[in-house]
């Protein structure tokens, strides 16, 4: 019989995070309301029993969830679901803006912010800036594999790395779709990987 | 390439819940970076955490709830920029630096050339005590000394020994009061460090004894 009760708790845990990563996989997609008003509603009191307890005041406590909750509402494609469960994904971006409010709360003059230090809610471009161990290479090095680069491939790794500009920028500005742009810089990224490990 | 040396649980829980010091949750987060087994650990960590933390629920009144859905649908959606690159430049040696570090690659006041072949940048991160990169060339040490306070230490770049280990690319060092060590390079491409002290060295041996008074000048 508990195990029997046990394994309805699991169950139903499973199916809420199915629930929960479909939602945010809609929001991203759709932008669709219902979708975000499901997730809202199930995780807005969950914030708010962390928050109270972190914040120590109801306004702040309110602020928080609603900040973490408009970043859900406006980050929803930068959710992964092969990196973790969405109430992972909501707990961290929820710990990130604590940080943050704390910190101008206290007027600490600390030059250091949440997305420093857990890169929750930043585009992951970064093959390129978070070099692997094995990948510590020169930048010479590189600028040397980026010229052996096809032409569409550099101009698109250019436009993001070196100018810094957006994939939807990029998209723009070349009059390609957005598609295009990431499966070249996709391409790109893979394709300088090979060269570097075939360097060692 | 294997890292050895790892913030321990308990600095990593400290870490995810964000309750550890600003500079060390830093050098922590640039260790995560560079280290595929603590950001498996992380992201363990980080579920557990949510799991604990998201089970209470404080409901809110209906209409507070409303008006808070409303006005998060009226925001648009954000747009996201991938950051520059930055690398840390001394002596026409660039170096990539961890995703976590990278805004700091430009906040660096110069080299200063110090004892022997050691350089030291000074960032100003704004924090009770004090982070560095140093640089050290082949050959190059770091007079004997032991800590009042704690002393991190994350190899960015090379390898150093100190007397008592050996560390490599990656590793994450603490020091406290009951270390004492003198870490130099043998490497032909030298050490590259990034360091978070909380309370200056302190130096033990020989000549470098004549160095405490003035410690505050090097590595307060
Ligand atoms: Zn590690």
């Amino acid at each position: 019989m508990l195990v029997g009760i046990e394994l309805n708790k699991y169950q139903a845990q499973g199916d809420v995070t199915n629930e929960m990563v479909a939602c945010l996989h809609t929001v991203a997609a759709k932008r669709c309301q219902a979708s975000f008003a499901r997730l809202f509603h199930y995780f807005a009191p969950r914030l708010r029993a962390y928050a109270l307890k972190q914040m120590g005041n109801d306004a702040l406590a309110m602020e928080l969830v609603q900040e973490t909750l408009t970043n859900v509402w406006q980050k929803a494609h930068l959710f992964d679901a092969s990196k973790g469960a969405p109430s992972t994904w909501i707990f961290t971006i929820a710990r990130n803006i604590r940080f943050d409010m704390l910190r101008k709360q206290q007027h600490r003059k600390e030059d250091i912010c949440a997305d420093d230090l857990w890169p929750v809610l930043c585009e992951q471009t970064a093959d390129l800036a978070q070099p692997e161990l094995d990948e510590q290479v020169t930048l010479e090095q590189v600028g040397q594999l980026f010229e052996a680069l096809p032409d569409k491939q550099k101009q698109v790794i250019e436009a993001i790395y070196i100018q810094g500009k957006s994939q939807q920028e990029v998209a723009d500005a070349l009059g390609i779709p957005l598609g295009t742009v990431k499966s070249r810089t996709r391409l790109a990224l893979q394709r300088l990987k090979e060269m570097l490990s075939d360097e060692d | 390439m294997k890292i050895k040396l790892h913030p321990s649980d308990q600095q990593l829980t400290l870490f995810a819940q964000g309750q550890a010091a600003p500079g060390e949750s830093l050098i922590i987060s640039a260790h995560v970076d560079m280290c595929p087994v603590c950001q498996k650990r992380m992201a363990n960590v980080e579920m557990a955490l949510a799991e604990q933390v998201l089970t209470e629920q404080s409901p809110l009144p209906d209409r507070q709830m409303q008006d808070m859905l409303a006005q998060i649908l009226a925001t648009p959606q954000a747009s996201t920029t991938p950051a520059e690159v930055h690398y840390l430049e001394l002596d026409g040696k660039h170096f990539a630096l961890p995703r976590s570090l990278q805004r700091y690659a430009s906040k660096i006041n110069g080299w200063s050339h110090m004892v022997g072949k050691l350089w030291q940048a000074r960032v100003d991160l704004g924090i009770h005590g004090r982070a560095d990169f140093i640089y050290m060339e082949k050959g190059g040490s770091v007079p004997e000394h032991t800590h009042r306070g704690h002393e991190l230490t994350l190899v960015l770049d090379g390898e150093f020994s100190d007397g008592k280990g050996h560390y490599d690319t990656g590793d994450f060092i603490c020091c406290d009061g009951q270390h004492t060590h003198s870490p130099r390079t043998d490497a032909d491409e030298g050490c590259l460090v990034f360091s978070v002290l909380d309370q200056p060295l302190h130096f033990t041996s020989g000549l470098a004894r004549l160095l405490n008074p003035f410690s505050h000048l090097f590595f307060k």
